[in-house]
């Protein structure tokens, strides 16, 4: 865009002139290398072809109709029932002017025609089994499908992943990756990088053997596959691995960190978000808790649970991970966003992920090396005091360590100072935009049973709000200066993911049912719609047939956070959903079920 | 009268004779549409019924079989609640026993094959003693989870039925 | 190891095999002596008067008011003095012994460095397991312990459910498992032997059958137990144990016992990886035997009335197989 400003007069009366556009542009742009990262981004062509929009995840649209100061005009352009009640937690994908959503369990695949808005082109009806819903942990929902080389991939609950051709709607492929009854699921939205469609299993609360798996986009066939825990030789670790840290160095550390083979059953599975850097191919990711949750019954540091991994996307073969939460206690999985980015740490342009860590730390990690250069804390935290990052080491507060016993006041709580709803990054304010959880919980262990293909836990929680009474909120954050420049309250934990637009519009649901528009400068409410449900889902924007920008958002509450009132708990027993119905008892006065998408646009 | 209810009550059957392994549910209704008019029920007669040792049993095991682990303590989770008014499937003792047995399509495991039948009556007399169907007498006076902390954000209501 | 050691079975405090004990034991000994001769110097003492003879006629008369001597005041005084004096010095020098041994016996006389062993109660066994530093040499077993000899283990007791006491009496004195709480002692074997013990805390039905043994032997031969259980369970090396291990698979078996190296993975009952290797069943109940094993997984409620171990229905033609391989797990 810049290059086609500056291609004006160059040249006048045979002397070479610089227009003072160009002599600006070359300013800004100098000061731009300095003040403002890059980020690697494919050009936006308005299209959204993956969950997380790019493979840096940055969840950034370069669309710039809407801005702060028309938005509080937008309007509902046209919605589409998915007919189901459970959580909605998938982005809608938008590619050559179909729509395509992935819902809960079935897990039907609609495509929308843009052209004729709400239309279904085809439905894809994968039929998983019914028996599958019994193993999800956090309601039967889908974070959504990859759109790659005209076949639009995703995963079924029942274990299959699934290649349907984006334009006719018929099975290319479907290959069963697990088994339901090791209590295996698999909701995450996969990922294509280095030719290979990347799919992890779900199932850290049933003792599953974690896994992430490659297979081929036109077969279907399983390149790889890399287990969590384990010999090295299942981890899918060889001679390119080289942590930074010692701690991570050693052989067979996966079965060396275990009391006797209970990697086996030691969780680590990969249900989160994948980032991907082709410039060094690289996949980055981490992996879920470590099963049971009662610590004391799993001595060691249970490796590699807990633990964010770097791997070439062809082959699978581990080349860095660092392990954030060694012998987690606290269900402070590793498997939320990283965020890639480009920025100057003192002084210093650094390749660098952003990962707000479930342990309520905001993690800047050098993406090339796995070195951490800063971890400092965007919610409340009592569980650690702050990371050495000259050894990585975690220092935990001993008080707040669990097992056999019961410890109170645990900050943040398991869904952690944030779960997996994932976080946007605007190049031109330089901020992250964090949906946080503001829970705290008591935590009492008891004697944790292992039977496959169920439940395998140990531990009664009850949560609550955190300090200052609100239970989570949106928060912009500045990497480089690692400290929060704005904060918004809200009521609820915030659930849903977050987008961020050109015209400075930061968008992002909540539970109690409101879509809402913030200046992405200072956190300013510039709208705000009522819509069926509460929101646990990821906005998209995208650039409709007609030219207009449009903002898409499914709105269905559920997920974890919302399993009181998508699944009918009753809330006298504060353990329901392992803790969350305490905190969530007065959600049912603000939301029911729904599966509704909204798209939005200016009128 | 009051001395044979608490002796039915504080009965210990320890060897529950023959040892069954439970296999097939029973043909328990679950509707109420019967055509040709209602019929006479076809449940068995839950031989736990009332009785405390079975209950505390029954918790016992709803804990160790990792009931607990999709039901919390009644409130429900991954599965629904078991403290509740409505059931999909009927709170008739026979009725609870079959979803256990038979496990039920949207996820319920089916327990038929592994569990010897006397310990699935434990669980159905504990489930049903959740909701205030057995005798009080008979239900323990308090859960063994962690205790309900005061300054905890939302009030947790008086146990009730929802 | 299914012999039965007779000659080394040892449940008796007076014959202490184990420098607590030991310990113990002087302190007991030497009190019952010290006491004993006091209690005989006092039995004399009070019998001496009631021996003496009466006096007769030569005696003073009643109606003159008794005076006592100041010479016999003086004898009385320094008697009752001198003896209250030996009273309350002794007592002392007691007290002072036994907390000193107390002391000597307690975790504050406790090495470093030590093996540790958590021992968690539950109704009606006890589980085991050797903790470490490194999680990998952890081993887990249950109702029976071995001990090097002359080292010292220190024993971390916890509880599942009640309070249980551990209390090996050649080796140890009573300590409370419970709930909620870790309790650490020490204790340490000065000769080979097996110790049995028991709970000592009512915990239940069964409270009476809950023991366990302890076996203290040579640092070599505790090395190579030690090594062993860390391993894998014994593979079924014959079709008849291929066909014992199905049936443990495939019934209720799996939901609560746990045996490394197969997919059984239970945690609410005693590990059997190594299960054909201990002494007994159902913590010291029954000699550990293949028709006693039938007879306990046929009918546990027969042994232990209220145990709570599932009676499984087990088919008879998949008994033999089963109790077979359960004895191969050595």
């Amino acid at each position: 865009m810049m290059a086609e400003r500056l291609g004006t007069k160059l040249h006048q009366n045979g002397a070479m002139v610089i227009p003072r556009s160009l002599a600006a542009a070359a300013v800004l742009f100098y000061f731009a290398g300095i003040l403002f990262p890059q980020i690697q981004n494919e050009a936006d062509d308005g299209q959204w072809t993956m969950a997380a929009k790019n493979p840096a995840s940055t969840r950034y649209s370069a669309l710039s109709q809407i801005t702060t100061s028309n938005v509080k005009n937008l309007k509902l352009a046209w919605t589409f029932s998915t007919g189901l009640n459970k959580g909605e937690e998938a982005a809608p994908l938008v590619v050559n002017n179909t729509m395509y959503i992935v819902t809960p369990w079935p897990n039907i695949l609609y495509a929308l025609d843009l052209t004729n808005p709400g239309a279904t082109k085809w439905t894809y009806s994968p039929h998983p089994s019914a028996s599958s819903q019994g193993t999800a942990c956090c309601d039967v929902v889908n974070r959504g499908a990859v759109y790659y080389k005209g076949k639009i991939f995703y995963n079924t609950l029942d274990n299959y992943t699934v290649a349907v051709d984006a334009t006719t709607g018929k099975q290319v492929w479907k290959t069963l990756m697990g088994d339901i009854n090791k209590g295996e699921s698999m909701t995450m939205a996969p990922i294509v990088a280095g030719g290979k469609v990347i799919v992890g299993n779900s199932g850290g609360e049933f003792g599953v053997h974690g896994w992430l798996a490659g297979l081929e986009t036109e077969t279907g066939i399983v390149t790889w596959r890399a287990y969590h825990t384990g010999p090295d030789s299942q981890a899918l670790i060889g001679p390119e691995f080289k942590p930074f840290y010692a701690q991570d160095r050693g052989k067979d550390l996966g079965v060396k960190t275990w009391q006797g083979d209970q990697w086996k059953i030691g969780g680590g599975s990969a249900w989160g978000w994948i980032s991907y850097d082709p410039a060094l191919d690289l996949i980055y990711y981490g992996t879920s808790n470590a099963s049971p949750w009662n610590a004391d019954m799993r001595p060691g540091d249970n490796k590699w649970t807990s633990t964010l991994f770097a791997r070439k996307a062809e082959t699978g073969q581990a080349v860095w991970a660092y392990q954030m939460n060694p012998h987690d206690n606290h269900d402070y999985d590793a498997v939320n966003e990283n965020i890639l980015l480009d920025l100057t740490i003192h002084g210093q342009p650094r390749k660098v992920l952003a990962h707000p860590d479930r342990n309520g730390r905001m993690y800047l990690i050098d993406r090339t090396t796995g070195e951490v250069l800063s971890a400092e804390p965007f919610t409340f935290v009592n569980t650690s005091e702050s990371v050495d990052v000259k050894t990585g080491k975690l220092n935990a507060v001993d008080s707040k360590k669990t097992g056999f016993k019961t410890v109170r006041d645990i900050c943040p709580a398991p869904p952690g100072g944030k779960d997996w709803p994932p976080s946007s990054f605007s190049p031109r304010t330089g901020l992250l935009y964090i949906p946080y959880n503001n829970l705290c919980a008591e935590m009492s262990g008891t004697q944790a049973n292992y039977i496959s293909g169920t439940p395998y836990l140990g531990t009664d929680v009850r949560m609550y709000a955190g300090p200052g009474g609100n239970r989570g909120g949106l928060t912009a954050w500045d990497p480089v200066t690692a400290k929060p420049v704005w904060k918004v309250k809200e009521m609820f934990p915030a659930w849903s993911g977050t987008v961020v637009t050109a015209g400075d519009v930061v968008f992002y649901g909540t539970m109690d049912g409101w879509f809402k528009a913030l200046d992405a400068h200072n956190g300013n409410l510039l709208w705000k719609f009522k819509v069926g449900s509460g929101v646990i889902g990821q906005p998209i924007s995208y650039k409709g047939p007609d030219g207009k920008q449009y903002i898409a958002i499914l709105a269905g509450v559920g997920g974890w956070s919302g399993a009181i009132v998508s699944g009918g708990l009753n809330a006298a027993d504060g353990t329901a959903a392992l803790g969350f119905v305490n905190a969530m008892a007065d959600l049912p006065k603000y939301t029911t079920t729904g599966g509704m998408l909204y798209v939005f646009s200016l009128p | 009268m009051l001395l044979t209810a608490a002796c039915q009550r504080e009965k210990r059957d320890l060897r529950p004779a023959p040892t069954r392994l439970a296999v097939l549910g029973t043909a328990a209704r679950e509707s109420l549409l019967q055509p040709g008019g209602a019929q006479a029920p076809l449940e068995p007669v839950n031989p736990a019924e009332g009785n405390a040792y079975s209950i505390s049993e029954g918790q016992r095991l709803f804990n160790a079989y990792n009931c607990s682990g999709c039901h919390s303590h009644g409130g429900g989770g991954i599965g629904p609640p078991l403290i509740k008014d409505v059931w999909t499937y009927g709170n008739d003792p026979a009725n609870l026993f079959d979803t256990i047995v038979k496990g039920r399509p949207n996820g319920m495991p089916s327990w038929g094959g592994r569990l010897p039948e006397y310990q699935i009556w434990q669980i159905v007399t504990y489930i049903r003693s959740l909701n205030k169907l057995e005798p009080k007498s008979a239900t323990p006076t308090r859960s063994d989870s962690i205790e309900q902390n005061p300054h905890t954000l939302t009030p947790v209501p008086e146990p009730k039925l929802q | 190891m299914n012999a039965f050691p007779l000659l080394l079975v040892s449940q008796s405090a007076l014959e202490p095999g184990g420098t607590n004990a030991s310990r113990i034991l002087t302190l007991g000994e030497g009190m019952v002596f010290l006491l004993g001769i006091i209690f005989v110097a006092v039995m004399i003492m009070a019998v001496i008067p009631l021996m003496r003879r009466h006096r007769g006629i030569e005696q003073e008369p009643l109606e003159r008011t008794h005076q006592p001597s100041e010479a016999t005041e003086r004898k009385l005084a320094i008697v009752v003095g001198s003896a209250a004096g030996a009273t309350v010095v002794i007592l002392l020098g007691l007290v002072a012994v036994s907390v000193v041994v107390g002391k000597s016996i307690s975790t504050a006389g406790m090495p470093s460095h030590a093996l540790t062993i958590e021992v968690t109660g539950n109704q009606w066994w006890w589980n085991v397991r050797y903790m470490n530093d490194d999680a990998s040499k952890i081993i887990v077993t249950a109702n029976e312990l071995h001990i090097p000899v002359g080292r010292p283990v220190v024993i971390r007791g916890m509880s599942n459910d009640v309070i249980h006491s551990f209390w090996i009496p050649g080796l140890q004195g009573k300590r409370d498992l419970i709930p909620s709480r870790v309790n650490t002692e020490w204790i340490q074997a000065d000769r080979p032997g097996n110790f049995r013990g028991q709970c000592a805390e009512f915990c239940g039905l069964q409270h009476a059958h809950m023991a366990m043994w302890v076996v203290a032997e040579p640092e070599d031969k505790f090395d190579a137990w030690f090594a062993h259980q860390g391993q894998d369970a014994v593979p079924p090396a014959t079709e008849e144990l291929q066909r014992g291990q199905q049936v443990f698979l495939n019934s209720a078996c799996i939901l609560c016992h746990h045996i490394q190296g197969t997919e059984a993975a239970g945690q609410v009952a005693p590990d059997l990886t190594h299960f054909g290797s201990r002494m007994t069943i159902a913590a010291g109940t029954l000699q550990n035997n293949k028709g006693n094993l039938a007879g306990w997984i046929a009918d546990p409620q027969g042994i232990k009335p209220g145990t709570k171990m599932a009676t499984v229905p087990v088919k008879s033609e998949d008994m033999q197989p089963l109790i077979d391989y359960l004895e191969s797990l050595q």
